[in-house]
């Protein structure tokens, strides 16, 4: 178990830095940084000052590993735009990414596992019909739509909750109904894929012919091998709504890490992309990491695997 | 089995039918009553040390904040005494300034020479990295001459040296910032100015109130609004609706079409400001071996624009086309030069007179512009033949070809820096530098000399004969001025200025 | 050896179409949107890219203000909006049939190798895998845009260089699993290639799994083409878009809303088809369950 775990890290460690390696190098593909910098009224003189006082001038591996160095160091340098060190705005905005998205995973698992067994137990039945609904249009229907109708009608018709803004937690509301919504159809389709896949097993069927209730059935022979694909579909879930909530933050004005990184982009504050990239990269791989190690757990077989 | 075809078939029709019969409520009161003004920005302000920003919108907050050596009244256009009280060149290369006594920071220090010598000596110096080396590279060294006199010692003749210190160059606290440095008077900015900072979350919220003792004979005196709260909500539709509902009393930059369904339900201004959209055209670019080279092509692409009904269906408000490639209310802007009537049939003969009667196919690459601009753009000269490949990038990337001669033709936009000068923009585009793809050392000599001298005529002149120069080789096809629409509270009197900059310490509640 | 073809037991896979509602809704209503694809140019009313600056942002039929040419309006360019929305099939179907083509492709064959092979080429194809989950696509998209401008052809390309993580994941997962099958071992013993098990045994056996990542997937392009699209990383105008008219909608989201919902409910009956067809072929052409 040990060097199933250890192995898994020291790929999990390789992979943020070959992320961290390849996105460096698409940021100064996607322009030339120090104009973005001197912004939209800099004269070329602006930009080549620039140029030497970040250094962006010497070649791009040694700018690489200049940042890896120092970001191994726990440095990860100064933000270009807010001139404070990088931890300090990642710090402030952070917080509001992890709730939004810790908190909306949690409601989409709340609501996609029962729908997704239920559905599961009566196929084509009305409940698995609208379980469909749900799937697609949670699928088909744009975020920033969905977030500005949420708006409209839940904010300025009814006035029920705030518009915009993270200064109460009823600013949450409408954000994690929107973003949650969005979690939901896979997690629902896997957990009634693999219900409907267990429930037909054997074994399974010998259980029910044994005269064993239903909810007993689901709960201690179903549910515990239907779970394996969602452990490993939760993680990835979760990944991308920390990751994924440009459009979130910026219709709801929220500030977090997505619409920071978007910004930053935009404006090339490398510093603040790269420890973004780097932090939202380690996350990911950890998060799968733990679902592999679920598995494993609840999973012998998996245990000696490749 | 329709049934789920039917239940998804209504949930969207319910979704259409709610968003299509909105009525989007009464507005609510105000902040009126709190005397709270609530201010929304789109974009976030950067760090509140003005030498660093390059957004309008930082730059906005700071001159609440902090006060220059002199201030421009936009209203006569005439330079008034601000921080100094009386001001004068004493010889070619040096001015002297005469400072007002008895004004006071936030933080209760004296404003005194000290001041002005320890932010100006320090922000010249390479090593600070102030954003607009324009600003301050005329200045060669500020010196004491006593507690309420300064000498500055000039490093070139620069005839925008007086606009600059009209609130472009504000002015620390010598104590704090010598200690803290640039970093600190963003984190904690103390200026003289009418509003103080009482708290920010840098980038996404500030809180400013009324700075009581704010000097005497400020031209920014007279503010009634005690408090300012700034919020930045990136998406517009949020601000509408913020706007309607009552929570904001203050937003700007609306796009047109949606200027025109909010007025009615709020209060909505339009105003021109400096900047202006262009298209530029670069001989030079990819060894000029590109149709534009020659001055028919680009004459006949001018008159192949309807530029009038461009900026009717964009622009609208108070946006008129240009034939100058600069803003007529900037000073030496010269109005009587060579322009090209839209007129498509005299376009295709030119072409066809230039050897291009079947059209050729040319890249355009606009940045910073609503894409339907540059989309009708193509259409029209789509109509001659000419086949335009739009190629949106982002200012930077843009910019950055645009210096490579990488492209032939560039449309965007230039703000002057707000500054009704045209020193502030010909030289740019036209005097010989990175940004320059035309080239010419006549145009070039005269632009040099019209920065330089202090004789206005002297100016007026050489302006007035780069400015013909230019619309007669068409070098560019300028397009129109830009204007801001300003969305307020319906009990907000609140007076916009073409330069961009938001002074609340003039606004007040009706 | 008897000349006779004995017939098989299970009933050919149209009748079965036939008796699932699901592939059959949706089955049609996927032919339905591909037919007005592909007599586009015979259905639309207008030139979906001509402009008319003196009607712009006129509402659909339901509205007082409407006008007869436009049934459903025009944009803010004056382009009326159901030409562009027939012709907006065309750009979808064809960016998910595109996308999809290629990193299945990509993923498909990664996922074979790496699953089947197992061993040190298992471990760098994983390592691709999960690299390439933590690569943000925007920034692709971005340098993307910055390279060669924003395009059909560029987005295709992004796209599909991108999106081929799942089917890798789920081929490797089936390989895996198939390769210790008895009747793969029989053929290994038989002598049978490498490559003759891999594309003619263990693929077409993954069928239905691959359906199902297939009809995911074509959501997700459709989805993430709409979102890139917002962003200004998409295709590029005046490319009648789905996506791309949602995101120029964008900004008349409270005063003209059905900018937005024409377009976007055009999106959710796509992706419907989609999923409802590959569920129910899913179900059909699925190996009997054990």
């Amino acid at each position: 178990m040990l060097s199933f775990i250890s192995k898994r890290l020291l790929v999990a460690l390789l992979v943020c830095l070959t992320v961290s390696a390849l996105s460096f190098g698409l940021m100064f593909v996607s322009g030339d940084p120090a104009i973005a910098i001197a912004g939209a009224g800099g004269r070329a003189e602006d930009a080549e000052a620039i140029r030497q006082a970040y250094g962006f001038d010497r070649p791009l591996v040694v700018q690489y590993l200049d940042w890896i160095g120092s970001a191994l160091t726990g440095n990860l340098g100064q933000s270009i735009y807010f001139n404070v060190p990088v931890t300090e705005i990642i710090g402030n905005r952070a917080g509001v990414t992890l709730a939004l998205g810790f908190i909306s995973f949690l409601v989409a698992l709340v609501v996609a596992v029962p729908l997704g067994v239920a559905a599961a137990l009566r196929p084509n039945g009305w409940i698995d019909r609208l379980a469909l609904v749900i799937a697609v249009s949670g699928q088909a229907i744009p975020s920033f739509w969905l977030g500005l109708m949420a708006i409209v009608v839940f904010g300025v018709w009814y006035g029920w909750v705030p518009i915009s803004g993270a200064d109460t937690w009823q600013g949450y509301i409408l954000p994690v109904i929107v973003l949650s919504y969005y979690a939901i159809p896979e997690l629902m389709r896997i957990t009634r894929s693999g219900m409907i896949d267990v429930l037909a097993t054997d074994y399974v069927r010998a259980a029910k012919a044994k005269g064993l209730p239903m909810h007993l059935v689901i709960s201690r022979h179903a549910l515990r091998n239907a779970v394996l694909p969602l452990v490993s579909l939760a993680a990835v879930q979760l990944g991308q709504l920390l990751s994924g909530s440009i459009v979130i933050e910026s219709v709801f004005a929220l500030n977090g890490l997505g619409r920071l990184a978007w910004e930053s982009l935009l404006r090339s504050d490398l510093p603040v992309v790269q420890a973004i990239i780097l932090i939202l990269s380690l996350l990911y791989v950890l998060l799968t990491m733990l679902a592999d190690i679920l598995n494993a757990v609840l999973d012998p077989r998996l245990r000696g695997g490749s | 089995m329709t049934q789920t075809f039917s239940i998804k078939g209504l949930t969207t029709l319910a979704v259409l039918a709610a968003s299509t019969a909105l009525t989007l409520g009464t507005p609510a009161v105000a902040d009126k009553a709190s005397n709270t003004l609530n201010v929304a920005f789109a974009a976030e302000p950067e760090p509140l040390d003005t030498y660093k920003i390059a957004g309008r919108q930082g730059l906005i907050l700071a001159r609440h904040i902090y006060d220059g050596l002199l201030y421009k009244n936009l209203d006569t256009g005439e330079i008034v005494p601000a921080l100094a009280e009386s001001w004068e060149f004493t010889g070619p290369l040096t001015m002297e300034f005469t400072l007002r006594q008895g004004v006071k920071f936030h933080n209760g220090a004296d404003f005194t020479a000290d001041d002005v010598v320890e932010t100006l000596n320090t922000v010249i110096t390479p090593e600070y990295g102030t954003r607009y080396s324009i600003s301050v590279d005329w200045i060669d060294s500020v010196e004491k001459l006593d507690d309420y006199k300064v000498r500055i010692n000039m490093s070139k003749p620069f005839a925008g040296a007086v606009e600059m210190l009209a609130d472009a160059l504000p002015i620390y606290p010598h104590a704090f910032f010598a200690e803290n440095g640039s970093a600190g008077i963003a984190a904690t900015p103390i200026g003289t100015g009418p509003y103080k900072l009482v708290s920010q979350e840098p980038g996404i919220r500030y809180e400013m109130e009324r700075f009581e003792d704010h000097y005497e004979g400020s031209p920014k005196s007279g503010a009634t609004i005690d408090k300012i709260s700034v919020r930045t909500i990136p998406e517009m539709n949020t601000q509408y609706a913020e706007l309607m509902s009552g929570s904001l009393d203050w937003i700007w930059r609306i796009p047109p079409d949606q200027a025109s369904r909010l007025e009615g339900r709020v209060l909505i201004i339009s105003a021109p400001i400096m900047r202006i959209g262009y298209v530029g055209f670069a001989p030079e670019a990819m060894d000029g071996d590109t149709p534009i080279a020659d001055k028919r092509v680009r004459q006949a692409l001018i008159h192949a624009t309807n530029r009038g009904a461009i900026v009717d269906a964009f622009a609208g408000g108070a946006s008129e086309v240009l034939n100058t490639p600069c803003n007529p209310a900037q000073f030496g802007c010269e109005q009587d030069v060579t322009a090209y009537e839209y007129d498509p049939e005299k376009a295709k003969a030119l072409l066809a007179e230039a050897g291009y009667e079947d059209g050729f196919k040319m890249e355009m690459v606009f940045a910073a512009m609503p894409r339907p601009t540059a989309e009708a753009v193509a259409a029209d000269l789509a109509n001659v033949g000419v086949t335009l490949e739009l190629n949106e990038q982002q200012y930077a990337s843009g910019i950055g070809k645009w210096r490579a001669k990488e492209l032939p033709a560039f449309f965007s936009n230039w703000g002057s820096y707000g500054i009704g000068d045209t020193a502030f923009i010909l030289s740019n585009f036209f005097g010989g530098g990175a940004d320059d793809l035309v080239q010419d050392a006549e145009l070039a000599t005269w632009l040099t000399e019209a920065d330089t001298s202090s004789d206005r005529d002297v100016r007026a002149k050489n302006y007035s004969m780069a400015v013909k120069k230019i619309a007669e080789e068409a070098y560019w096809m300028p397009m129109y001025n830009f204007n801001v629409n300003y969305g307020l509270s319906n009990d907000l009197n609140f007076t916009p200025h073409p330069d961009e900059f938001a002074r609340w310490w003039g606004a007040s509640w009706k | 050896m008897s000349d006779v073809t004995i017939e098989t037991a299970r009933p050919s896979v149209w009748r079965k179409m036939r008796g699932n509602t699901g592939a059959l809704i949706g089955g049609t209503l996927l032919a339905v949107i591909i037919l007005i694809a592909l007599l586009a140019p015979l259905l639309a009313p207008h030139d979906p890219i001509a402009q008319d600056l003196s009607r712009r942002l006129l509402p659909p039929f339901w509205h007082d203000r409407a006008v007869p040419e436009h049934l459903l309006g025009t944009d803010h360019l004056g382009r009326d909006y159901l030409s562009r929305m027939i012709y907006g099939a065309r750009v979808s179907l064809g960016v998910g049939l595109g996308v999809i083509l290629v990193s299945g492709a990509i993923g498909i064959t990664l996922g074979l190798i790496a699953g089947y092979f197992g061993g040190w080429i298992d471990m760098v194809i994983s390592f691709a895998i999960t690299t390439r989950l933590s690569l943000p696509i925007v920034l692709v998209a971005l340098a993307a845009v910055a390279l060669g401008g924003a395009s059909l052809t560029t987005l295709i390309t992004v796209l599909g260089l991108l999106l081929w993580d799942r089917f890798a994941v789920v081929t490797r997962a089936a390989a895996q699993s198939l390769r210790h099958q008895e009747f793969i071992m029989g053929l290994r013993s038989i002598g049978a290639s490498r490559m003759r098990i891999l594309f003619l045994e263990i693929l077409p056996n993954m069928r239905a799994t691959i359906l199902v990542v297939v009809s995911l997937e074509v959501a997700n392009v459709i989805l993430l083409e709409a979102a890139l699209s917002f962003l200004g990383l998409g295709v590029r105008p005046p490319t009648p878009s789905w996506g791309l008219m949602i995101s120029e909608g964008r900004d008349n989201i409270l005063f003209d809303p059905w900018l937005i919902a024409l377009p976007g409910s055009a999106l959710c009956l796509l992706v419907l088809a989609v999923n409802l067809f590959g569920d129910g072929m899913r179900d059909i052409t699925g190996p009997a369950r054990k």
